[in-house]
């Protein structure tokens, strides 16, 4: 932090509220709050007079509530930069420190908060994590009995600089104890709170642990776990070497914690997992290793950086192997565990990744994107009519759409990552998307369904999973039914429910809609609008009596080729079992219904014209098949 | 190993569905009072595990499927969420289809007092009470309560709301040894 | 204050001390002027039983059982209250001050108090004072022996 503070070309905007961010990677404006120190950062030496003679005592936060801080205060002893701050909320305006300021005259009641308009060229985002409060595990009685403390409370007893200058006290009669406990995974791995695993706890309950009986070796030291997880380079020798030690670990996860409430001597109640027995042990203290979970303010970050959430909280990553530093939106990054729990040498090397990947925006004239994105008509628009409508912009996962009602939707280039879902979901054909128009898949489906639809299954299917499924079954050589027909699209949200229409009006025998598993998905929530408008066709399909199987839902990896042969042999199986006449009766049974769904379609921009060409390619189609 | 379909049996059955999702911690066997107050043996953790592991004779013959109260001390603290006793009860419910029988001193009706008022079938907390017409000797044909075996977990409530005292659980806790070690203590030289 | 040891009759559920220690102070070390009535859950206590003790000369009786949530019988212990709360009050008209029953409902991890409430209990009745307040009441017929 210091370095930082030092490097002329870094400023650190302490005690500065992020407000709002606007506009697109390379060009964000930012709104900051720098918030009113009542200290003028000009003229503050760091001499802390104004501290000493402060009256007024407060729990300080930093050290866990364990120390009291003045209301003039730093908030640690190594803040950066070295300015002093009031703490308004607890003034009492006695101005005691304004007399022991004197001639610098640093402290400035009248100051106040400040917005400030900052034109940004990338965001790291680096807020980290915050610590589940084990209060609502009564059976750990946390906050009733005095002796049940909470890891970062034992991070600050155990810390040299910290509220007991480093010495092990236990808080019910500050004397040293003799026999300690860690209970490992309070809160974490528990679906009554936090399903996740948090990542560090293991090691850093281990890392206190060795600590306290470098300290004092007499102390007798137990640690309480379901699993111990070493994964990183040197963790299990560590781990190893706490045992050497003689710190004791017992697996099992603790039922209850009970007190003798003279001695507030604490007694775990377990079983221990390699006795098969219930163990009652005794201690003068017990440490919760707890949960770590977001920070209380992510949902708001979320939104005011408009990235989102994963569905344990934290912030979610471009893509969790390939870009875990990236955020979905171009120029915003992250660095540690906002992100997700993850130890320092995790943290650190996600931040230079992160800083890396910032510095190369920053160093770009002109910022390159996928060339599939998305262009709204605005003569379609219903929106230019004064209508209300906004699909598009709620349906977009980036918040790359513009909508204000009686303005045509437009959609900010440089946010369209392509997936296309405002274009299938727009129900006024008003949006088309560069290399995926209507036209294009239209001519597509036409052509690969010019002869003999009905024995052809017309396979849809998502740039990046089941189109990879597909390719790996072929490579892998997974035979399946050459009757399959592929059509790509870069994502199961682009899957006009006119094209399944259009590919049984022509007489398809049946279709596949196919695309990620949602946690795969490259577009953030594409999936989840691809699924529901499957879901939708079901039902309408249902409806209609169609045979079941002939219009089938398969969320399909690229490392799924198997199932991608799977599904397409059962496909056709389906169809082999149903007698030719009955296919063909109902497909001229569907023909109108379809068909009246479609009647839009050659009022969209180009799909007649495309149409009228691709029929020269289906005429010599059928007439180079008829002439075999 | 994997002899038959137990783990399947019990999925199938309400209350057994999360089975597989134990991962072992343990924190029910020592939530749960059986193993320290009752029986050395008694550990829910294991016997879903040998549920899993396909255990099938072991599992029925396992003193945690008859002495399970379904109390549910465990399930609120269960990290997995796993209905415990819902598991337990399942592989009782099997085990009692298999012919096992309770380990337990289940509640004894005298036919020839009970009324048949239903007192105790309301009190039951395990539903093991129900009113059937039996033909009885002196009494001809009659309705009496019936005890469920394999429901009953002899807690003998229906003993102390029984107004004809009809109907108790036997051994320690019968009405006659209870009043006796009162009466012993009190007029050590009078007991009944 | 007198140095009367009250007679307490103490029915206890087999289930509702969690810690070993205090099972083993009730099961080894009660005083000898309590008695130990175990009963499967507070359930199973009869108003009849509590009548035969205190007839047979028990000054005062305590009845321990599970908080109310967490009987080992599902509901054993909400039946119990229903009933003995009931018979309490019948136990007031007769002229057995109610304040001679007590009910304790322990919780998992309430270590060491069952202890505190039989000396407070005690105490209590000693300022209570004897039981011969209660010389009216007539010996049942097949209780017999009393003086
Ligand atoms: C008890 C305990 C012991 C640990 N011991 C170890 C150990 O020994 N070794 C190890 O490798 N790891 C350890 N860890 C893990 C370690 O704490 C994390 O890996 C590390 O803190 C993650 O760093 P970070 O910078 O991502 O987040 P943080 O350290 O959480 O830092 C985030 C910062 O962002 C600030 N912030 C948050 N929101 C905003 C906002 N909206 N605007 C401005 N600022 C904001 C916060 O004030 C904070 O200063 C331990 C964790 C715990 C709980
Ligand atoms: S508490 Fe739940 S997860 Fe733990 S051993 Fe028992 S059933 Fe399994
Ligand atoms: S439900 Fe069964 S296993 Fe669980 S605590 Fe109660 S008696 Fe024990």
């Amino acid at each position: 932090m210091v370095d930082a503070a030092r490097q002329p070309l870094i400023e650190v905007k302490a005690y500065t509220e992020v407000e709002k961010v606007e506009g697109f990677v390379g060009n964000f404006k930012v709104t900051l709050r720098e918030k009113a120190k009542y200290v003028r950062a000009d003229r503050c030496n760091g001499c802390g007079a104004c501290a000493k003679v402060c009256p007024i005592e407060v729990p300080n936060y930093f050290e866990m509530n364990l120390a009291p801080r003045k209301a003039a205060y730093i908030p640690m002893s190594q803040s950066v930069p070295l300015i002093y701050n009031i703490d308004m909320d607890a003034c009492i305006h006695c101005y005691k420190c304004v007399e022991a300021c004197g001639p610098l005259e640093a402290i400035d009641f009248s100051m106040q908060d400040k917005i400030v308009e900052e034109e940004i060229g990338a965001i790291v985002v680096a807020t980290g994590f915050s610590h589940f409060d084990p209060t609502p595990m009564e059976e750990y009685g946390y906050n009733r009995y005095p002796n049940v403390i909470t890891a970062m409370e034992m991070e600050r007893l155990n810390n040299s600089a910290g509220p007991t200058a480093g010495s092990l006290i236990r808080p019910s009669d500050g004397k040293k104890p003799q026999k300690l406990a860690f209970i490992n995974c309070v809160g974490s791995r528990d679906k009554r709170f936090v399903e996740s695993c948090s990542n560090f706890c293991c090691m850093y309950s281990i890392k206190n642990a060795v600590l306290v009986k470098q300290m004092y070796p007499n102390i007798d030291v137990t640690i309480y776990y379901m699993d111990i997880r070493t994964p990183s380079k040197g963790y299990e020798e560590f781990y190893n070497r706490a045992r050497a030690m003689g710190i004791h670990f017992i697996q099992g996860r603790p039922a209850m914690i009970t007190e003798d409430s003279e001695t507030h001597n604490l007694f775990i109640h377990t079983e221990d997992i390699a006795l098969g027995k219930v163990v009652e042990h005794e201690y003068d203290m017990v440490m919760l290793n707890q949960a770590a979970v977001p920070q209380p303010d992510q949902n708001h970050m979320s939104s005011v950086l408009n990235v989102a959430q994963s569905p344990g909280g934290w912030f979610m990553e471009y893509h969790p192997k390939l870009r875990p530093m990236d955020s979905p939106t171009d120029g915003i990054f992250f660095a540690g565990a906002c992100q997700g729990p993850k130890d320092i040498p995790a943290s650190v090397a996600q931040g230079s990744a992160a800083a890396a990947r910032a510095s190369r925006v920053l160093h770009s004239k002109t910022w390159q994107i996928e060339p599939t994105i998305a262009n709204v008509w605005p003569d379609r628009c219903v929106s230019a009519q004064g209508r209300a409508c906004g699909i598009c912009e709620r349906s977009c996962p980036y918040g790359a759409i513009d909508y204000t009602q009686g303005k045509a939707a437009e959609v900010i280039t440089a946010k369209c990552h392509g997936c296309g879902a405002c274009v299938a979901e727009c129900p006024h054909d008003a949006i088309t998307q560069l290399h995926y128009t209507d036209a294009q898949i239209l001519s597509q489906i036409r052509t690969l369904l010019a002869d003999k639809p009905e024995k052809k299954i017309l396979a849809l299917r998502c740039h990046w999973c089941s189109y990879g499924g597909a390719d790996l079954a072929g490579t892998s050589h997974f035979e399946y039914t050459s009757n399959e027909r592929g059509i790509k699209v870069m994502c199961s949200a682009r899957m006009d429910a006119d094209f399944i229409y259009e590919a049984y009006r022509l007489g398809a025998g049946a279709v596949l809609y196919s695309g990620c598993h949602q946690q795969d998905c490259h577009y953030i929530t594409g999936q989840v609008i691809g699924a529901k408008r499957a879901k939708r066709l079901e039902t309408i399909f249902e409806r209609m009596n169609m045979t079941p199987g002939r219009f089938r839902v398969e969320w399909i990896s690229a490392a799924e080729g198997d199932k991608y042969a799977r599904v397409l042999n059962e496909m056709q199986a389906t169809l082999d079992a149903m007698p030719e006449a009955d296919l063909l009766a109902e497909i001229e049974r569907l023909r109108p219904e379809m068909a009246k769904r479609l009647s839009r379609l050659p009022n969209i921009p180009g799909v007649q014209r495309a149409l009228d060409h691709t029929q020269v390619v289906v005429n010599t189609i059928l007439s180079r098949e008829g002439a075999q | 190993m994997f002899k038959s379909g137990l783990a399947d049996e019990v999925r199938a059955l309400p209350g057994g569905e999360n089975l597989e999702m134990c991962y072992s911690c343990g924190t029910c066997t020592s939530k749960c009072m059986i193993q320290q107050k009752l029986e050395p043996e008694y550990n829910p953790r294991r016997l879903l595990r040998m549920v899993m592991m396909e255990m099938r004779e072991e599992s029925f013959s396992n003193p945690t499927t008859w002495l399970c109260s379904s109390c549910d001390l465990c399930y609120p603290a269960c990290p997995q969420q796993i209905h415990i006793s819902g598991v337990i009860t399942a592989v009782k419910k099997i085990a009692v289809q298999n012919g096992q029988k309770t380990p337990l001193h289940t509640a004894v009706v005298d036919q020839q007092t009970c009324v048949a008022c239903g007192l105790c079938a309301e009190v039951c907390p395990y539903e093991a009470i129900t009113i059937e017409t039996r033909k009885l000797p002196y009494r001809g044909s009659i309705p009496v309560a019936v005890v469920d075996p394999g429901l009953c977990m002899a807690c003998g409530m229906c003993g102390a709301a029984c107004r004809s005292n009809s109907i108790s659980i036997p051994a320690d806790y019968s009405d006659e040894n209870v009043v006796e070690s009162i009466w012993k203590w009190l007029n050590p030289e009078g007991a009944l | 204050m007198t140095d009367h040891k009250p007679k307490i009759a103490f029915f206890q559920c087999h289930w509702c001390l969690y810690a070993p220690e205090d099972q083993e102070w009730v099961d080894r070390r009660l005083p000898d002027n309590i008695r130990l009535i175990k009963v499967p859950c507070t359930g199973r206590i009869d108003p009849l039983f509590v009548l035969n003790a205190v007839q047979g000369g028990a000054e005062g009786v305590v009845i321990s059982g599970c908080l109310p949530e967490k009987c080992h019988y599902k509901e054993g212990n909400l039946a119990a209250r229903r009933q003995l709360q009931e018979f309490s009050s019948f136990m007031d008209y007769i002229g057995y001050d109610e304040a001679r029953l007590r009910f304790v409902w322990l919780d998992l991890q309430d270590r060491g108090r069952i202890q505190r409430e039989l000396a407070d209990f005690e105490n209590q009745l000693q300022q209570l004072g004897s039981a011969e307040a209660l010389a009216a009441r007539q010996p049942l017929e097949e209780g017999g022996a009393h003086e």
